[in-house]
């Protein structure tokens, strides 16, 4: 990926210089698709085929390996009285704004990045400020609910210390706490795509526009909201567009940490699914689950995509 | 400083004026940013080798005799989930560049009926997350009788990377200039020859990416070993640990031990492969590329 962005736009001689082309579309396109074949059995069998068989079974009362009967809508007209997963669509509407607007630190750390005068500094700085993004994603969850723990946990031994015991909580444990507890899991939220993204767009601001703006006088605060800002829109409009994306698939945190529980106060859409299938064996209606976010997600990154195509500047991988 | 400061001539007033910012404000918050992100992390390192008592006794701080066993007794524990873990992820590197190195080539130097096709049904399959094809996906594996195996664990992650993979993969031999193959086509090189001698040394940097997308994918992993593999050796990392959880129960050193042994192999290949580590993460993200 690093190498690509190098690559001019005018280097794809596809068609171009293939100067035996006659011979050639003659003689090559059975061999090419031959060459093919591995890659599209392989996506056919387990891509395609899945997707396509779990909207199919939707309308099925789904019992795998035995009989299975066609019944329509009904999956989808329970679906829409299922109150866990409504509530779990609602704590996900929760953990996606909570995110967005957690993003002031990323980017109030991406500011501060950009202004270290000494490239190496902002290195170092940079570096460090991502280690976390280096940890499994189940180690951090589980590092996390030790923080919580109710007896030894971090949290509880920091409130006690200061005087502050009786604040003590079972924090993943208690009905009220537990969606808070998930939330502040990674706080304070800097390892992760926004901080990268911010800070290469910072970087990415030619140098004489800061300096035009300082010799007008125009101070940190001030450059921030009339040119920073501005500037990064693009980039926050794509953001904002992939955290909905990826908060769709939101799950093995809270089942980590709280296992949708306590009271179903964390459950989430993929929670709800899976529990749906394994606990209940209710196959038909987990597929209708299922179908349900894969098309929300499939509108959603629709829109990524146009979004993206109408901004080639973005790239996130020019660190 | 302040006898620098002093001693410096009126000509570079600017000059000193500004040596002495050295922005330790800036330095002072980014470190604090620093110390809250790497905190629990750091917290682990430290409870990783004291034994129970000195948790107790000291909580806050390492203290010494340092206990090294505790990552003894925990490797003991997690290593055959870091055996699956690696078996897994080195067998879908293969699997993906295989598939997706000759796709990549053939999309990038051939043309040939239904090229755009093809490629758009690959590309497409960026924009489905996994997640919502893992019931049906399940119950296709039950029904091949595949549930405890290996093949399992690596077929998805084969299916997966291969998208991703053949969008780099074609990305990055477009940029190859042509001159190199016409040379090695003048030379008597067939189209085999050309993809083992040309094209597959020069990709190198792209496999690399590629397998660290994978590993990266491999570790973090959580809901499809979980509920395809019941066979305590077959767990991969990811899953392996929250069993490692249950049992070490209440010896915080060797669980934190534990913890810090899984995330050993990703923090190594962020701390050398920084630049292809960050790729791979990004990589994972629908819509990144």
């Amino acid at each position: 990926m690093v190498a690509t962005t190098d690559a001019p736009p005018a280097a794809s001689p596809v068609r171009g210089p293939e100067p035996t082309g006659g011979r050639r579309r003659r003689k090559i396109p059975w061999l090419v698709y031959l060459a093919l074949l591995p890659l599209i059995v392989v996506l056919a069998l387990f891509q395609y085929y899945p997707a396509f068989s779990g909207i199919f079974r939707s309308f099925y009362e789904w019992n795998p390996g035995m009989e299975s009967t066609f019944i329509g809508l009904d999956n989808f007209s329970r679906m829409m009285d299922d109150e866990i997963w409504w509530q779990s669509f609602k704590n996900l509407g929760f953990i996606f704004a909570f995110g967005v607007v957690a993003w002031v630190i990323p980017l109030f750390a991406a500011e501060l990045l950009v202004t270290l005068r000494s490239q190496r500094a902002q290195f170092v700085y940079r570096t460090l400020l991502i280690v976390p993004m280096a940890f499994p994603g189940v180690v951090t969850a589980l590092v996390w609910s030790f923080m919580y723990h109710p007896n030894n946990g971090v949290i509880n031994k920091v409130l006690t210390a200061v005087g502050l015991g009786s604040w003590a909580q079972n924090w993943a444990g208690d009905p009220s706490f537990a969606l808070w507890s998930l939330l502040f899991i990674g706080f304070p939220f800097i390892a992760g795509l926004p901080f990268l993204i911010f800070y290469s767009t910072l970087q990415n601001i030619p140098k004489e526009l800061f300096e035009a703006a300082a010799l007008d006088g125009v101070d940190r605060v001030r450059r921030f909201w009339s040119i920073d800002l501005p500037l990064m829109a693009r980039q926050v409009k794509l953001l904002f567009f992939l955290a909905v994306i990826h908060t769709l698939q939101y799950g093995f945190m809270a089942y980590i940490v709280t296992a949708g529980g306590p009271d179903n106060a964390t459950m989430v859409p993929v929670l709800r699914m899976i529990n749906v299938a394994f606990q209940g064996q209710d196959w038909g209606y987990a597929a209708t689950l299922s179908t349900t976010l894969f098309l929300f997600t499939m509108v959603l990154s629709t829109v990524v995509v146009f979004v993206k195509r109408s901004d080639s500047s973005t790239n996130a991988k020019g660190l | 400083m302040s006898n620098a400061t002093l001693s410096v001539p009126p000509t570079t007033a600017p000059r000193a004026r500004r040596k002495p910012a050295r922005q330790w404000r800036v330095k002072a918050a980014l470190s604090v940013l620093v110390f809250v992100s790497l905190f629990p992390y750091l917290f682990a390192l430290g409870t990783s080798v004291k034994d129970n008592l000195q948790f107790a006794e000291n909580y806050w701080v390492p203290v010494l005799p340092f206990h090294f066993e505790n990552y003894a007794t925990a490797w003991e524990q997690i290593q055959p989930y870091m055996i699956a873990s690696v078996v897994v992820a080195a067998f879908s590197i293969i699997g993906i560049v295989a598939l997706s190195l000759v796709a990549g080539f053939v999309f990038a130097r051939y043309s040939f009926p239904g090229r755009k096709f093809f490629f758009v049904m690959i590309a497409s399959l960026m924009m489905v997350p996994n997640i919502t094809s893992l019931i049906p996906l399940f119950v296709m594996m039950r029904d091949f009788d595949l549930l405890n195996t290996y093949a399992v664990l690596i077929i998805p992650h084969v299916a997966n990377g291969v998208v991703i993979g053949t969008i780099l993969m074609k990305t990055f031999i477009e940029g190859i200039p042509q001159e190199l193959f016409d040379a090695a086509r003048v030379d008597g090189a067939n189209a085999t020859r050309l993809f083992r001698s040309v094209m597959t040394p020069l990709s190198l940097p792209v496999i690399g990416t590629v397998a660290l997308i994978t590993i990266n994918g491999v570790w973090n992993d959580f809901f499809w070993p979980l509920l395809t593999i019941t066979e305590d050796e077959l767990r991969t990392v990811s899953v392996g640990l929250l069993f490692f959880n249950g049992q070490s129960g209440t010896e915080y050193g060797p669980m934190f031990a534990g913890y810090l042994l899984a995330s050993l192999p990703l923090l190594l290949l962020f701390t050398f492969l920084s630049k292809y580590f960050l790729a791979g993460v990004q990589g994972g993200l629908p819509g990144s590329h």
